[in-house]
């Protein structure tokens, strides 16, 4: 009997020498104890070894799904079929597979399994030429592989490249400036009229890098880096620049920073274009809506699309104002509207007015397509369209001036109500409380101090005639009445005046009322009196 | 008395000291205290914590505390384990006899989910042992993988563990199996396991959930019909440990599988 016994370093294909030791099922463990023993009882007769770890991949998928790969197809025709003896299997749906394919007798059983056991507690006695060592790495190397080809692993589907690359594509912008303004101020010694005339700089470079030294600008040929008129006063100025002399090494080196400049603007424009792919790739909805850049930043901010998707929308709103945030919640004070989805293309096209809702609303469907990328099976960017599309209606209604609302009957005017500061303290406010018409209760600065005086007046006339005569409150109602002519809020005063008359009602107002109150009832106390 | 590390902030501090706490104590030198079992170590301080040495220092794997004690010339980091999130360190704290988990070991560790208790473990049996960890799960998968990225000796397979011979090919025979799959029919997951994969002699801890098995019975009798399974399939259970105050209704059981048969004088 042959034995089919798989390892992560290839197939082995075993002999039983003692098919009579097979009977005795619950004894066969003895024989295993030892590889010497082992090594009596089953022989290695063929073991077919995997040159790297694709081919193991390749093998053990198809024996997942089922099938026979051609190797194992080649192995068990050249080996067992001239054997003629029946092949024993760990799996039995295996052994089907290969009766039907290779029409070869395969047999699974419980004696079969303890065989497997016994061979698998003395593999490495049992198949000399591989070392345990070279056996661990390939086991390691097989199993990552194994649960990658499980999980779907895709390769264009990681979004480290992302966050790399747009690291990358900052990094690259710093030092492009840096070079550049040295190379400016370099060249600008020998030739600093250049620098004002030609501002863009990668065509400054590519100026230098094909004329080199002021002499040679006559000669050059700057057609297609400049349009005509600038080519000539560029050929003016070297005619009559002040820049030194300098000797062919310094230019040489001038030259040498240009190359390189150019280079690196070029390989930026490239890791551009890269980093547009991968974002398409990878997140098509995020893409749609808020743009390359934007949703490159935001992936890298947060580190992984998984992580930014676990993220609220108000999070995602404020992702990147982080210093600002705390620094106002701290102090109380309002918190940023947005963060770096200002910079996107949405935000960037309404009023300023506006772009608080719009962040808000744009940060809202971004999310949503944030979770349909990093969750979702398919990478159709469908989703991401159809709300970019409505978000954009909705810009347009909240630009045009008599819009309608956005929710409800749709038949009212919008109206935005007055926004209080949160922070504002509001203190109570006691002029509220009664809603008798006691004396009005506002009352202008000026007013009250006018009508203080007045008061203070009447005051000591009532006090000298409370002595003399009776009916004073009369009188100096009369002289009230005739001091008010002079005043102007006649209005007031009589409503005052009647007031005291009336009723001893207390003023829920302030303390002007008072001293005709004090004044009111020492009289009252005379009357009683 | 062993000098103890020079206290750090957060509360580690203390001399070495080898109280006899329960079971604890003497062992193996270590600060504050070695534990019975080996690989494990008890810090001290304020609050007391179950700690393992850390295979890959200077890395959290899910945001747990570490702390590192200087040894002589150099630092060693541990990592403190959390008995309320892994049963294995309830049943250690909980003071159970035998773990076998040990440095150097071969474990199957059936159930492994995120990875947390496989990275203790895995820190456990240090670079010589090698821990196969099991998980159907794909998110989990995700986490595993990224966990044996970085440590070596975990072995991730996303494969179901009720079919054994789907795996066969990447795991060699095993010491010890652990399991912690929370399925109704575990016992038999892990009968199959220990038929395809786990030497003679060796041993299985399985924690039981009695709410998974059969939530109407009590935890006692589902612990109880759990171990006569156990023993129909030739598995010797040895002890038997709740998981309180822990977990409810958990409990752990340790046995041997096919023992070598006794030698009678």
């Amino acid at each position: 009997m042959l034995v089919l016994f798989e390892t992560s370093v290839g197939y082995a294909i075993f002999k039983v020498l003692n098919e009579k030791k097979l009977q005795e099922v619950d004894s066969l463990w003895k024989e295993f104890e030892t590889p010497e023993k082992a090594n009596k009882i089953v022989k290695l007769k063929h073991f077919e070894k995997f040159q790297d770890t694709a081919e193991a991949l390749a093998a053990f998928t198809a024996l997942m799904e089922g099938k026979i790969n051609k190797q194992l197809k080649k192995v068990l025709k050249k080996i067992v079929k001239e054997a003629h003896e029946p092949l024993a299997v760990a799996d039995a749906k295996l052994g089907g597979v290969i009766k039907e394919k290779l029409n070869l007798s395969c047999i699974h059983s419980p004696v079969v399994n303890e065989l497997m056991r016994g061979i698998r507690s003395q593999m490495d006695g049992l198949i000399p030429g591989v070392e345990p060592r070279e056996m661990a790495a390939m086991c390691l190397g097989l199993a990552h592989s194994l649960s990658r080809y499980r999980l779907k692993f895709s390769a264009d589907k990681v979004d480290t490249m992302i966050v790399q690359a747009i690291s990358l594509l900052d990094d690259l912008d710093k030092e492009l400036n840096n070079y550049i303004m040295r190379c400016r101020e370099w060249y600008g010694w020998h030739f600093p009229e250049l620098g004002k005339i030609i501002s863009d700089n990668l065509t400054y470079c590519k100026c230098l890098q094909k004329v080199g030294d002021r002499k040679n600008y006559a000669s050059a040929q700057l057609s297609e880096l400049l349009p005509e008129e600038v080519e000539a006063e560029v050929k003016a100025a070297a005619e009559i620049s002040m820049g030194t002399e300098v000797s062919e090494e310094d230019i040489c080196n001038i030259l040498h920073l240009c190359t390189q400049v150019i280079e690196i603007s070029e390989y930026r424009t490239q890791l551009y274009e890269y980093l547009q792919n991968r974002m398409m790739a990878i997140a098509p909805n995020v893409t749609v809506m808020v743009g390359e850049l934007v949703g490159a930043r935001l992936i890298a901010h947060a580190g992984s699309l998984l992580n930014l998707a676990k993220h609220a929308a108000s999070t995602v709103q404020i992702l990147g104002a982080e210093k600002a945030l705390f620094r106002a919640l701290k102090s109380r004070r309002d918190t940023p509207k947005y963060g770096l989805i200002y910079h996107a293309s949405l935000v960037g096209q309404t009023s300023p007015k506006h772009k608080g809702k719009i962040s808000r609303m744009l940060a809202a469907k971004t999310v949503l397509a944030i979770r349909y990328d990093a969750f979702g099976e398919d990478s159709s960017s469908a989703m991401g369209v159809e709300n970019r599309a409505k978000l954009e209606a909705r810009l347009r209604t909240l630009e045009d001036r008599g819009i309608r609302k956005i929710s409800g009957t749709g038949k009212a005017l919008a109206k935005a109500e007055k926004y209080e500061h949160k922070s504002e303290v509001k203190t109570y406010d006691p002029s509220g409380d009664s809603t008798l018409p006691t004396c009005s209760k506002k009352r202008k600065i000026e007013e009250v101090d006018k009508e203080d005086e007045v008061i203070e007046k009447k005051a000591k006339k009532a006090k000298i005639k409370v002595k003399v005569e009776e009916e004073e409150e009369e009188e100096v109602i009369e002289e009230e009445e005739t001091s008010v002519k002079k005043k102007k809020k006649k209005d007031k005063k009589k409503h005052i005046k009647e007031e005291p008359l009336s009723e001893e009602e207390p003023c829920t107002s302030t303390a002007v009322p008072s001293p005709e109150k004090k004044k009111k009832k020492k009289k009252k106390k005379d009357n009683e009196d | 008395m062993k000098p103890g590390f020079s206290p750090r902030g957060g509360g580690f501090g203390g001399r070495g000291g080898f109280g006899d706490r329960g079971g604890r104590g003497g062992g193996r030198g270590g600060f504050g205290g070695g534990h019975r079992h080996e690989g494990v170590f008890i810090c001290r301080g304020k609050e007391d914590a179950l700690v393992t040495k850390n295979l890959v220092p200077g890395e959290s794997v899910y945001g747990e505390k570490r702390v590192s004690i200087a040894e002589g010339d150099d630092k060693i980091e541990y990592r403190a384990w959390n008995p309320f999130r892994s049963k294995l360190a309830a049943a250690i704290l909980g003071g159970i006899d035998q773990i076998h988990i040990k440095p150097g070991a071969k474990v199957l560790y059936l159930g492994a989910a995120s990875g947390t208790t496989v990275s203790h473990v895995s820190d456990i049996v240090g670079p010589d042992g090698l821990v196969y960890a099991v998980e159907f799960s794909h998110r989990s998968g995700r986490d595993l993988i990224n966990l044996a990225k970085k440590r070596t000796n975990i072995i991730p397979v996303i494969e179901d563990a009720r079919h054994p011979h789907k795996y066969r090919m990447l795991i060699a025979m095993v010491d010890v199996i652990f399991a912690d799959v929370a399925q109704p029919d575990q016992t038999r997951i892990v009968a199959l396991n220990a038929h395809t994969f786990l030497r003679n002699g060796g041993h299985f801890v399985i924690s039981i959930k009695a709410n998974c098995i059969d939530s109407t019975a009590s935890a006692e009798a589902v612990f109880a019909s759990e171990v006569k399974k156990m023993q129909q399939e030739n598995m010797k259970p040895q002890e038997q440990l709740t998981l309180e105050p822990y977990e409810r209704d958990h409990a752990v059981v340790v046995g041997v599988y096919r023992p070598p048969p006794k030698v009678k004088n």
